[in-house]
């Protein structure tokens, strides 16, 4: 049951009624049975695995607890000394068990996402040295969303571990925490300090959260259904098809698919977030206008943000902050000049980051390399950033100036569009071709040849394809400037307010793409 | 807390440490930064800044970071 089926909006409207009906201290217990009836109708016995980590999870926090509550019982009347061997002892304890369950929840991951990459890389490697011996590589189905509510729950481990939340004793409770449906496809990853109380607190219905919501799924329906599901027709014949094309046609392949992907993931981002906001839940942004940015940098903190948030607080902290790093940082400093001296080790614990956010979107070799192509433009631009400060100040270029920030914006999507070229090439082979080809066969008799028309898109689809690129812009730009555009409407006269609603449902049922069986795509980060 | 500044305008010369009540969100204290600025307190002040005092109210403001090496100086 997919976000965009028809069968969801059922699934809402029963969820909804046993919610709003029941006595408010039942109602997260409904969340909870709607989300393992959600999980169970799309992935069946897959669910297990769903149910061994929120289990695994639940006992850790509670040990943790434990040894918690046995400190402060046991410190008081004690000396300082005895007081800081007492909390070593506690410590060690508790980095055993959540070093154990890290390793069976990932461990989970890796066999079930990673374990064929693996496998083929070992037996790689054994037959180029001539051995024999193969490594067994298993057909395995991914269950639902595994990449998401593994770290999800990594991050509920970790926080009670730096002692930042204290764990839930009820079972039920952090189930609901790891398994809510309208996250649990493809995001936002949540925090558990952020999301727990209000999962766990009984909404009331309330008129204006059920619009403000409403007209978010609508907005999120429109880009999925309307854009990035139109534009996937044009993307999918150039790159299924990728030796028949090149020059401009793979040119504008990339762009739509920047502009399928950014539409189909914040569409979704946008339905699940007005899913929540109707049951009172506030799910964090992922989305924050991406393409306003004025470097890599910055892309990544306003593009799947939860997922950059995560890796900075669980890979990039962990380690900067752990003692031989630190000592490692320490002599660094002590050796070099002021900026290569803090920006060796941060580039040495950052390279882990990127790694991880690269092989966290697949096991493969070309996702790997997708992480390392914004690691390396990032790294560039720390290392010449004294020189390029300097460079600006000689040219006397205004670096406060509309102007300048358009040249940094420009770049950054640069930098994005041949990473999406990268993200979306079935290897990094063709990726490199396809780059290749877009200068080398490079012609605009491609413009008035009518070979654009054999794409896959007609003249109207290119036609709607820019006018929505344009609402996006505007939508993008007036977000920008902090207007809040569903509040605005909701505001408006009963008339002029109804007015756009309807436009918008008419818009989703005339131009929404629907395959066979009225079936709309899948969303593309529900396959991570 | 001069000992603080001085710090803080050696990691980030020219930002506004003083005027501004959110040094995360305004984006004066990036992940970079605070890097840097956990092992110059470290240093300076004599105390250990480890993973779980890198949390944003604690770099907040320099009063906030201020009251965390405090308590840090109170926990040794």
């Amino acid at each position: 049951m997919s976000y965009t089926a028809i069968t969801f909006l059922v699934f809402l409207i029963i969820t909804g009624t046993f919610y709003f009906l029941l006595p408010k201290k039942f109602r997260w217990g409904v969340l909870l049975a709607s989300s393992f009836i959600f999980y169970y109708l799309n992935s069946g016995w897959l669910t297990i695995f769903l149910a061994a980590t929120t289990i695994s999870i639940y006992f850790s926090g509670i040990l943790m607890a434990r040894i918690n509550d046995k400190f402060e019982v046991k410190k008081t009347g004690l000396s300082k000394e005895d007081r800081k061997k007492l909390k070593a002892k506690s410590e060690k304890q508790k980095k055993a068990i959540v070093a154990a369950a890290l390793l069976i929840n990932f461990g989970l991951l890796f066999l079930l996402k990673y374990f064929n990459f693996f496998g083929d890389g070992v037996n790689m490697l054994f037959s180029s040295l001539h051995i024999s011996a193969k490594l067994t590589t298993f057909n395995w189905v991914m269950p639902l969303g595994i990449s998401y509510y593994t770290l999800q729950s990594a991050g509920y481990l970790i926080d009670i571990y730096r002692g930042k939340i204290k764990a839930e004793k009820n079972l039920g409770r952090l189930a609901l925490f790891v398994s809510f449906f309208p996250q649990i496809v493809e995001g936002p990853i949540g925090r558990y300090d952020k999301l727990a109380e209000t999962l766990y607190e009984g909404h009331s219905f309330d008129y204006d959260r059920f619009r403000l919501g409403g007209q978010l799924m609508v907005w999120g329906f429109f880009k999925k259904m309307v854009i990035a599901d139109r534009a996937a027709m044009l993307v999918n014949t150039v790159f299924s098809h990728y030796t028949h094309y090149s020059g401009l046609s793979v040119a504008i392949a990339v762009l739509l698919f920047t502009l399928q992907i950014y539409a189909d993931f914040s569409g979704c981002m946008d339905i699940v977030t007005g899913v929540a906001q109707i049951f009172g839940v506030t799910l964090e942004a992922n989305f924050r206008q991406p393409f306003f940015s004025k470097s890599v940098a910055e892309f990544w903190r306003r593009w799947h943000s939860t997922l950059g948030a995560s890796m900075r607080d669980y890979i990039f902290y962990s380690i900067s902050m752990s003692k031989p790093y630190r000592k490692f940082s320490k002599n660094t400093r002590e050796k070099l000049n002021d900026h290569f001296g803090n920006l060796i080790p941060t580039a040495g614990a950052l390279f882990f980051v990127w790694f991880g956010m690269g092989i966290w979107h697949g096991a493969s070799l070309k996702y790997i390399i997708y992480g390392l192509y914004y690691y390396v433009f990032m790294m560039l631009g720390e290392a010449f950033k004294p020189l390029t400060e300097k460079l600006t100040v000689k040219l006397k270029i205004n670096i406060n100036s509309k102007l300048f920030h358009l040249y940094q914006m420009l770049r950054t999507f640069v930098v994005v569009y041949f990473g999406m070229l990268i993200f979306r090439s079935h290897n990094i082979a063709v990726a490199w071709k396809l780059f290749i080809s877009i200068f080398t066969g490079f012609s605009l008799h491609a413009v008035t040849n009518g070979s654009l028309l054999k794409l896959g898109l007609n003249g109207s689809d290119y036609i709607l394809l820019f006018a929505t690129f344009v609402l996006l812009t505007a939508v993008g730009t007036l977000k920008e400037k902090d207007f809040k555009i569903r509040e605005l409407i909701a505001q408006r006269a009963l008339i002029i307010r109804w007015s756009i609603y309807l436009v918008a449902i008419f818009a989703l049922i005339i131009f929404g793409i629907y395959g066979k069986g009225y079936n709309v795509g899948t969303f593309i980060y529900g396959n991570f | 807390m001069e000992k603080l500044l001085a710090i803080l305008k050696k990691i980030k010369p020219g930002a506004d440490f003083e005027g501004s009540k959110n040094l995360i969100e305004s984006g004066i204290l990036d992940s970079f930064a605070i890097i840097s600025l956990a092992a110059e307190i470290s240093d300076e002040f004599d105390v250990e800044v480890t993973v779980r005092d890198i949390l944003p109210e604690n770099f907040s403001s320099p009063e906030a970071i201020m009251k965390m090496i405090e308590h840090l100086q109170d926990e040794d």
